[in-house]
């Protein structure tokens, strides 16, 4: 038995009439870069959204495996995001949501917020715990900050920064959890092709640097073919393929549903609206 | 700038305040004079209060409240109840208590009666505080509405003959539309003792100032802004949004329970507490002084308390004056012309500068948005340092 972090088990998910995730289960080995992908609508999103709390499954499980082998299993279905949060999952947003009206540096604190020992009482009456978690807090975020080239903008609003660094700073803000596992909605959206190539490299140096599980949604396939080590496609909210990058790039299936319905590798792939580099799997991947 | 140590401070704080309370008493005659300025001092001081509490829970937490009012009117009947029983118990004489009481009968008196009144209010808050976990705005704005207008309406419509039980009969003996007057002594009701001078309302206002900074400043007060901002974003960093807007109401209502109970009591007071001091426009009144200083904003609350509580008098006081000089003047009605001042106040406000005088900064507080970095707070000395680590290498 491989050692999983996270394992989804049928899990489904309508709203009203709609099926957006129906009857989808994978499991996220610990340690590795895991791609979620699909056409536009294919549900990513929301299985981004069950897994953190957002939205509740209908049907399903989601369970987050401690590191032991045989160890606890947490199942996550039904509880608070916050909660969720709290068990070391975090995440970003695919259209970006920062604390507005908050600095950069701002941000970020607020995700030590659960690693505090001061209670309301303790923090308003500045105690000593109080004041050296504030320190060490602090010292983290601007670590973090530093590492995602944030260092010099730390107390500018954060909607003031440039799109990318804004998506920068929300996986710095997501780091500052400590989480286990790491959920990225499309991080390369907006990205050139420099930028994208770079921020392969950074999602590997921060998946060993904190030792994380990431599970990576993106439409970038230069992004997901060169980072992800096993991707699962959705389509529809159906499952349609599972495997390493080239069984999953060869996959017909996967073709069609990029393709609507083509069988040919080749041609005008029309695929949603938002990344035209994005939407095929068998573009260039090094 | 050397920092001042928080006792040495806390010192010149009390000293102070006992130096006004004890000018307070010096001052004998009611005469639109030296006291009436003192007095509006006394004023000033429960209205900072009741701004600061709100701003808690309406500018950190941006849970929209407007029934602040509610929790102001139960501190004041139930801090004029306390104060006023307990006065009696305690075998202070009747004809004492007609009268402005000294500070040192106050420290029997108060802390019980604040304290009682901030905890109950306290756990009201928390009642009141749990829709804001389904609802939010005009939702959430109404439910505090019915809120307060309840806790009015219950105190108006419960009257000596209709009480039958124990909790009707209790409701009775404030009064209804006549307002609590203390318990009956012979034939005559005590009236509500005159008790908190400058020492305890402004006493109370600065340190409530004080905390609320404290707060903001706080990582929960960061958490908190955080929930404002974007609940979802929040959550996924672990900040239960549950806990924090709740919180929030807890500490508003507390401190306008105690804002209240000073109101019932204070110096020269009316002696008596009514259910107008539950009205909506009470609680407007409230929003409209943190509205105009800048909601989010501490000290910007604070002093749209203390400017409209100035102009508040101010106006009457010029009324009065003109009124004197020409006759015509005298058939103006003060509240009416103060209503107009203050809608052209929140109208200008709305329209020149949207986010009240001080927005979300504070007194002294450099702007965030200008490309210069705020001056580094006493414990981000190192930041400088890791920032230029990192542009080094
Ligand atoms: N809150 C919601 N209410 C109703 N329908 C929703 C909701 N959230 C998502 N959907 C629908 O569920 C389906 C899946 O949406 P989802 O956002 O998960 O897709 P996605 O794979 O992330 O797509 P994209 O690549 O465009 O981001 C879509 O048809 C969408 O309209
Ligand atoms: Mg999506």
């Amino acid at each position: 038995m491989s050692d999983d972090l996270l394992v989804l088990d049928h899990v489904e998910k309508r709203f009203g009439g709609l099926k957006a995730v129906s009857d989808v289960g994978f499991r996220v080995p610990r340690g590795s870069i895991f791609g979620l992908i699909g056409p536009n609508g294919a549900g990513k999103t929301t299985v981004f959204n069950l897994i953190t709390g957002v939205y509740r499954a209908d049907v399903g499980t989601i369970r987050l495996r401690s590191a032991a082998e045989g160890g606890r299993e947490q199942e996550l279905v039904g509880k608070a995001p916050s909660a969720i949060a709290a068990a070391g999952v975090a995440r970003t947003f695919q259209n970006i949501r920062l604390f507005a009206s908050m600095t950069v540096i701002e941000n970020v604190l607020v995700a030590g917020e659960l690693h505090r020992r001061a209670g309301l009482i303790g923090e308003v009456w500045r105690t000593k715990h109080a004041r050296e978690d504030e320190h060490a807090v602090r010292a983290r975020a601007r670590k973090l900050l530093a590492s995602m080239g944030l260092a010099d903008v730390e107390e500018a609003p954060a909607t003031s920064l440039p799109y990318g660094s804004q998506r920068r700073l929300e996986i710095a803000r997501a780091l500052m959890l400590e989480p286990k596992l790491l959920l990225l909605d499309e991080p390369a959206a907006g990205l050139n092709y420099g930028e994208a190539e770079s921020l392969k490299a950074q999602i590997r140096a921060l998946r060993d640097e904190y030792a994380l599980t990431v599970v990576l949604v993106e439409h970038n396939m230069q992004v997901v073919m060169g980072v992800c080590e096993r991707i699962h496609v959705l389509d529809h909210g159906i499952t349609i393929a599972e495997g390493t990058p080239s069984e999953v790039r060869a996959n017909p299936k996967v073709i069609a549903a990029y393709l609507g319905e083509e069988p040919t590798s080749e041609g005008e792939g029309e695929a949603g609206g938002e990344s035209e580099t994005a939407a095929r799997p068998e573009a260039k991947a090094p | 700038m050397r920092r001042v140590p928080a006792v040495v401070l806390f010192a010149i704080g009390a000293l102070t305040c006992v130096g006004l309370d004890l000018a307070y008493d010096g001052l004998v005659s009611w005469d639109r004079g030296s006291k009436f300025w003192l007095h509006i001092l006394v004023v000033c001081a429960i209205n900072v209060l009741g701004a600061t509490s709100l701003n808690v829970v309406n500018g950190m937490a941006g849970q929209f409240s407007i029934g602040h009012a509610g929790f102001v009117g139960i501190g004041a009947y139930l801090g004029g109840a306390i104060v006023s029983n307990l006065a009696l118990a305690l075998k202070i004489p009747v004809a004492a208590l007609k009268d402005n009481l000294s500070l040192g009968q106050s420290f029997l008196l108060l802390p019980v009666a604040l304290v009682v009144v901030g905890l109950v209010c306290a756990a009201i808050g928390f009642v009141v505080g749990l829709p804001s976990l389904r609802l939010r705005g005009d939702y959430l704005a109404i439910v505090t509405l019915g809120f307060s207008e309840i806790v009015r309406l219950t105190v108006l419509g419960i009257s000596a003959d209709s009480a039958t039980n124990p909790l009707t009969r209790a409701i009775a003996s404030l009064g209804g539309s006549l307002g609590y007057r203390g318990p009956k002594v012979g034939e005559d009701y005590l009236g509500v003792p005159s008790v908190a001078g400058p020492f305890w309302t402004v006493g109370i206002a600065a340190l409530a100032v004080f905390l609320a900074l404290r707060l903001k400043r706080s990582g929960f007060g960061r958490a908190l802004r955080a929930v404002r901002e974007d609940e979802i974003a929040a959550a996924a960093v672990g900040v239960d949004p549950a806990k924090y807007k709740v919180t929030a109401f807890v500490l508003a209502a507390a401190g306008a329970g105690v804002a209240g109970a000073l109101l019932a009591v204070q110096r020269d007071g009316p002696g008596i507490v009514g259910p107008a001091n539950m009205k909506f426009d009470k609680s407007f009144e409230v929003i409209t002084m943190v509205i105009l200083g800048g909601s989010g904003s501490v000290s910007g609350a604070a002093i749209g308390a203390v400017l409209y509580t100035v102009i508040f008098y101010a106006s009457e006081e010029a009324l009065h004056q003109l009124a004197q000089a020409v006759p015509a003047f005298g058939s103006v009605d003060a509240a009416a012309l103060r209503m107009t001042l203050f809608a052209t106040a929140l109208i200008v406000v709305m329209l020149v500068r949207t986010q009240g005088l001080f927005g979300e900064r504070e007194l002294f507080e450099k702007k965030a948005d200008d490309g210069t970095p705020k001056p580094p707070s006493p414990s981000s000395d190192d930041a400088t340092g890791t920032a230029k680590e990192a542009l080094a290498s």
